[in-house]
């Protein structure tokens, strides 16, 4: 096992190298000055431009540049942001928590629904309530996650008043108090559910499936041939083998929550980084879209990684390839 | 948004029995599945409407009528007028063009693109297929969305409209189709009629076209009705966005973003209700027919 | 006395024009509230006389509450009043801060912190109201105000602000690091300074910078890294009202009340300022989520139907425009090298001004928000000329039609467009800037119809609005009829953008009797100290502009604000509105 992670680890160099080439060839094809930000753009004089040019290295050969600026972004280094003035490492450090916080938020209520839901159509498959699930999955499926933020905006905070409709906290709560991680709740709760909402029909269907394939099988046989409870049955021996292959999805949730957190934190207004992203492309803050485009690549690798290893202890067969 | 391979186990579908040509069996079985059935005639009809509208309407679509401005729905208007004073109805039809062209083109190019390279892979194996198969992982690790935007943003302003669009979604969303089709090829290739068929000195391209890739044919349908349900939705978001399809060319997305007026949204639905509305079913649809034709090519299935 | 909160009008034009870009670059996200292009200057609660403003709200002023004032575009985060580049970002520091001057209801200007004599408009005595605290206790003296000077001259300096400081006698040697003080700088007390410019101008006073620094918050930060420091980021450091007590980055900042003020303490306890997105103004108003906040001219009928929200209007000091190209500049030379004749014709002009509707567009797109305006100088700004004098070039399409038979333009190959009087084919190719709000292109396309009901093929261009004021500065390939806006400051002099050695002067147009109006407008020798004077020189200006129609103008558009029923004391007028200390909350 610890053969095929390190071997998988070691593909990974490779990929990153070659990602950081591509997203360092499409901010070549960018206006201005992607890497460092120090141009500033409301400068014409081709004098300026040009001095600050040769200051900051573009008239060298490509793969000097190439390299200067792979070191310095291993180092931490990202330039510095056009539109807030300030390293694009301080400006990801203040979004990075929110983004994570508002992932793993989604992560746990996909599981909640969807642990909910498939166990009750895995148990009493071809029901009343099974066809109501799975319906209720193909309209979760169908509709577009932005169109499913508008709703919730508009039906939860504006006509119910439940959810805050922005921000990501109450700034009038101390920080690092009970009610601070509270607040934090409060306020990531709806985009975390339409977050969230996008993954749960595929992980319900799977479960539903997987559990309906266990209950046939000869341990479940077994079991109830010795007078287990139903609901230990499926409690204890369908769930536990049903999950296993569950935890194969969460490197790909990691992709999908890159995606998806585009979209919905722009809809909340959350400040996060997909928030951030979409904000610098509007104001061609390009050394703050390289970081994020470079970042996000990074997320999507580790999270195909993340996949590929859990297969790996999953299903032991795969380690050969 | 992203093109994953499906998590559902199901999809593995499994040699037709002996007796009945297992597509007409297919067929028969697909039509008698109603749900998948009323989507079909439903798209059908929604294709039909939206590429005959220029013919169907009149109206200048790129009109901006000042006097007709935000009207409700009213035996003139059947939807009434957006902000711009344009029939709601009649872009519909016209954004439902735009919306099903990208969709269309999307899938058949990634389908083209994803079935060559991984045929090509999976049936020769070795040195080719681990080539090709890193460089598809390279284009899965980009993240789709974020790439498109980016490309979008540096494409913008030097070549526009809807090609640029089909051609970045096109070219970042192969891979998974590519992955499929490999791991489906590998499988077939053990059978014993390939091995026969190239034993008698078959020429692989041969053997990939007669033999192989009919076998295939049923994955790549089923992924192709998921990649169209995808595509249609990526457009529509990254036009609501403002990255997608140029503003003044009509879409659903586009029609969408109007939404993002909080006059529009709270007190002008027939704007904004009508394409989200097309937009969930016509998804909803194309899933019906997906899961159709899964069922309809899966002997197992008993209903 | 009515103390008016002073708006920050000092920016000079210059400078504000160099924000466009960055405030329609934010704004892009949707048509969040004032700005697409030039209204976003800073003066985002500028101005307005008739303001029917929000206090309404009976009942007696009562203490304590908090108010939740919410801005409708994403701040760049500079909490810093001499380095910011956005009216967003001021809209928050406003709070905080307090100027030396400020402006009453005529845009003229007002001792504040700081009253001054001169006497030939060239040496200035300043003398600082005394007893003033920092809201960390020290006392503000003139000190205070020589450090901002010097720190806005100091090569170091970073920010966008050095031209209200560059006339000060002395301030470029200092920034060239010729000398290590000012020499136009004289300290005489505590309470007094001496400030000699480099020449006596008719604006000295109100393009100096007026904010004071404090000296022991900044000590031991270099200039150089002020505009990272974490001083810049999460605090504030001011006279002004209100305390900035915390800060949620990009998100929210609160406020407590400075109970020290120096003229009175605030109604409000706290004061807490919300960033939120432009399609939640109306839920958030309608739910009391927010009290104040800027409204956009399409949501005003809206507001004005809550229950439990005023609308407050008044005038804005922006205007929209269509440009014609009629050169190409040189910015190395300074003047306009290149002629383009195609749209030389008056009559061509005068035609196409007469075939819009501006009533009908202006009622369109911003429902009614906005006014037509027939010079390039806001309304409600002191200088705008007697609108009588001013010709209106009102709806008249068949008026259009015979200035274009007149002067040739007709349609000789009867494809139902006008070819131009050498019988070549004529189309109108006109731009406008994107963004992700549909409203842009709906409007430019109306404005390209009007041309062709009378005749006018016209084509529509839809650019970038990233790349938009690029391409008009460069004068680029193929943007020939342009919609463009610009905003005027208390500073009313436009040479920036009118003078024809001018950079921004986008329509390349030249006429030496402009140019002659616009310097002696500004000289000291023609209009002396005498506002009248000035303005009538002024006005002769825009009646040339008027006849000459380098530009068809457009519309001026209103500053709109929510603000919730429960919410007194506020007042607008053409400054700005009242300083927050004055505000307060009733149940």
């Amino acid at each position: 096992m610890l053969k095929y992670t390190l071997r998988r680890l070691l593909g990974m160099i490779p990929m990153l190298l070659l990602i950081s080439i591509v997203v360092f060839f499409l901010a070549l094809a960018m206006p201005g000055d992607p890497f460092s930000g120090e141009i500033d753009p409301n400068n014409t004089d081709p004098e300026y431009i040009e001095e600050m040019r040769e200051k900051l290295g573009y008239n060298d050969p490509i793969h000097v540049q190439y390299y200067d600026w792979i070191t310095g972004f291993v180092q931490g280094d990202f330039g510095k942001s056009v539109k807030y003035k300030i390293p694009v490492s301080d400006l990801v450090a203040q979004r990075l928590p929110n983004t994570l916080f508002l992932g793993i938020m989604s992560l746990v209520i996909t599981y909640c629904f969807a642990f909910a839901m498939g166990m009750t159509a895995g148990r009493k498959p071809y029901t009343k309530l099974d066809h109501f699930i799975g319906g209720f999955n193909y309209m979760m499926l169908a509709i577009p996650s932005y169109i499913a933020g508008v709703f919730a905006i508009y039906f939860f905070s504006f006509q119910l008043g439940w959810f805050p409709f922005n921000g990501s906290v109450n700034i009038a709560v101390d920080e690092g108090t009970l009610d601070w991680w509270l607040s934090k709740v409060y306020h990531t709760f709806l985009p975390a559910l339409v977050l969230g909402a996008m993954g749960t029909a595929s992980y319900t269907q799977f479960l539903r499936n997987d559990i309906i394939d266990n209950s046939n099988k000869d341990f479940v046989r077994t079991a109830r041939a010795k007078g287990t409870p139903e609901s230990r049955i499926y409690n204890h021996h369908i769930l536990r083998n049903s999950v296993i292959p569950l935890i194969t999805f969460l490197g790909f949730d990691l992709v999908s929550l890159v995606n998806g957190a585009l979209i919905t934190e722009t809809i909340f207004t959350y400040p996060g980084l997909g928030q951030l992203f979409l904000t610098s492309v509007q104001a061609s803050d390009y050394p703050t879209l390289m970081t994020l485009t470079l970042m996000f690549s990074f997320i999507v690798l580790v999270g195909n990684l993340i996949a590929d290893i859990l297969y790996g202890i999953v299903d032991p067969r795969i380690r050969i390839d | 948004m992203e093109v994953v391979p499906n998590k559902d186990p199901q999809l593995k579908t499994t040699k037709p029995p002996k007796s009945m040509s297992p597509w007409a069996m297919a067929r028969r079985k697909f039509m008698k599945n109603k749900l998948a059935m009323i989507s079909l005639v439903y798209l059908i009809i929604l294709a039909i409407l939206s590429f005959l509208a220029p013919y169907i309407t009149t109206v200048d679509i790129s009109r901006v009528n000042i006097g007709q401005m935000k009207l409700p729905p009213s035996s003139e208007h059947w939807f009434g007028t957006d902000t711009s004073g344009r029939d709601v109805f009649v872009r519909l039809l016209y954004g439902g063009r735009v919306s099903l062209f990208v969709g269309i083109s999307c899938t058949m190019i990634i389908l083209f693109l994803g079935v060559i390279v991984g045929a090509i892979a999976g049936f020769f194996g070795g040195i080719v297929d681990s080539m090709l198969m890193r460089f598809t992982d390279f284009v899965l690790n980009f993240p789709f969305l974020v790439f498109v935007i980016v490309l979008n943003a540096i494409l913008f302003g030097k070549v526009g409209g809807v090609g640029v669009l089909i051609g970045v979604i096109s070219l970042l969303g192969w891979g998974g189709v590519a992955r499929l089709v490999r791991s489906k090829i590998l499988s077939e290739k053990e059978n014993e009629y390939v091995l026969a068929a190239t034993s008698i000195g078959g020429r692989p391209n041969k053997v990939i076209m007669k033999h192989l890739l009919p076998n295939v044919l049923t994955t790549v349908i089923v992924q192709a009705t998921i990649l169209f349900a995808n595509m249609i939705v990526a457009e529509s978001a990254l036009s609501y966005l403002g990255f997608g399809v140029p503003q003044e060319v009509p879409s659903w997305g586009n029609m969408l973003s109007a939404s993002q007026q909080p006059e529009v949204l709270q007190d002008m639905p027939w704007i904004w209700v009508p394409p989200a509305i097309i937009l969930v079913f016509t998804i909803l649809a194309i899933n019906f027919i997906g899961e159709g034709v899964k069922d309809a090519f899966n002997p197992k299935s008993f209903r | 006395m009515k103390n008016k909160r002073s708006f920050y009008w000092l920016m000079s034009l210059m400078l504000m024009l160099t924000l466009f870009l960055a405030a329609c670059n934010s704004d892009a996200n949707g048509d969040s509230g004032d700005g697409e292009d030039t209204d976003t200057e800073d003066t985002t609660e500028d101005t307005g006389s008739e303001g029917d403003s929000g206090e309404e709200a009976s009942g007696e002023p009562q203490e304590g509450g908090t108010l939740n004032y919410a801005i409708d575009g994403e701040p760049e985060g500079i909490l810093n009043v001499h380095y910011y580049g956005t009216a967003t970002d001021f809209e928050i520091i406003q709070f905080a801060v307090d100027p030396l001057f400020e402006y009453d209801e005529n845009l003229a200007i007002q001792p504040n912190v700081a009253d001054w004599s001169t006497e030939d408009n060239k040496v200035y005595t300043f003398t600082f109201e005394e007893g003033i605290k920092w809201h960390n206790g020290d006392e503000l003296t003139v000190e205070d105000w020589k450090f901002a000077l010097e720190t806005l001259a100091s090569p170091d300096y970073e920010g966008p602000r050095y031209a209200n400081v560059e006339t000060i006698e002395g301030a470029k040697a200092y920034r060239d690091g010729e000398a290590d003080s000012i020499s136009g700088i004289e300290v005489i007390s505590d309470y007094e300074i001496k400030i000699t410019f480099d020449k006596a101008r008719v604006n000295n006073l109100l393009n100096v910078w007026s904010y004071p620094m404090n000296r022991s918050y900044w000590e031991g930060v270099e200039v150089a890294d002020i505009l990272d420091s974490e001083k810049t980021r999460q605090s504030m450091m001011g006279t002004g009202p209100f305390k900035l007590t915390k800060v949620v980055p990009g998100e929210s900042y609160q406020f407590e009340a400075n109970e020290d003020y120096w003229k009175g303490a605030p109604k409000l306890d706290k004061v807490i300022v919300k960033v939120i997105d432009n399609k939640a103004v109306i839920g958030a108003l309608e739910n009391g989520d927010v009290d104040m906040v800027p409204v956009h001219p399409t949501l005003g009928e809206q507001v004005e139907n809550m229950e439990n929200v005023d609308l407050v209007t008044y005038p804005g000091l922006a205007y929209y425009y269509v440009g014609f190209k009629f050169g190409k500049f040189d910015n190395e030379k300074k003047e306009v090298v290149e002629q383009n004749d195609k749209y030389a014709n008056l009559e061509l002009r005068k035609a196409m001004y007469h075939a819009i509707n501006r009533d009908e567009w202006i009622d369109a797109f911003f429902s009614g928000y906005g006014s037509k305006v027939n010079a390039p100088v806001p309304t409600a700004h002191w200088i705008a000329a007697d609108q009588d004098e001013l010709n209106d070039y009102a709806y008249d399409p068949e008026k259009a039609k015979s200035l274009l038979d007149e002067a040739g333009y007709k349609d000789v190959n009867d494809d139902g467009f006008r070819e131009d009087p050498n019988g070549e084919e004529f189309v109108i190719n006109f731009a406008h800037y994107s963004s992700t709000n549909p409203t842009f292109e709906s409007r430019a396309k109306a404005l390209t119809q009007y041309w062709e009901e009378v005749g006018l093929k016209a084509e529509l261009e839809m650019i970038e609005s990233s790349l938009y004021y690029d391409k008009l500065e460069k004068d680029a390939e193929g943007i020939e009829v342009y919609f463009g806006g610009w905003g005027t400051g208390s500073d009313p002099d436009p040479s920036a953008l009118w003078k024809s050695d001018q950079l921004w002067n986008y329509t390349r147009w030249v006429n030496e009797e402009s140019d002659q109006l616009l310097e002696d407008a500004i000289d000291i020798d023609v209009v002396g100290t005498d506002q009248e004077k000035r303005k009538e020189v002024y006005g002769e200006w825009q009646k040339l502009l008027n006849e000459q129609l380098p530009m068809l103008y457009i519309a001026e558009l209103q500053e709109i604000y929510g603000v919730n029923k429960r919410v007194g004391g506020v007042e607008f007028d053409v400054s700005g509105s009242n300083s927050p200390h004055e505000w307060y909350i009733q149940n």
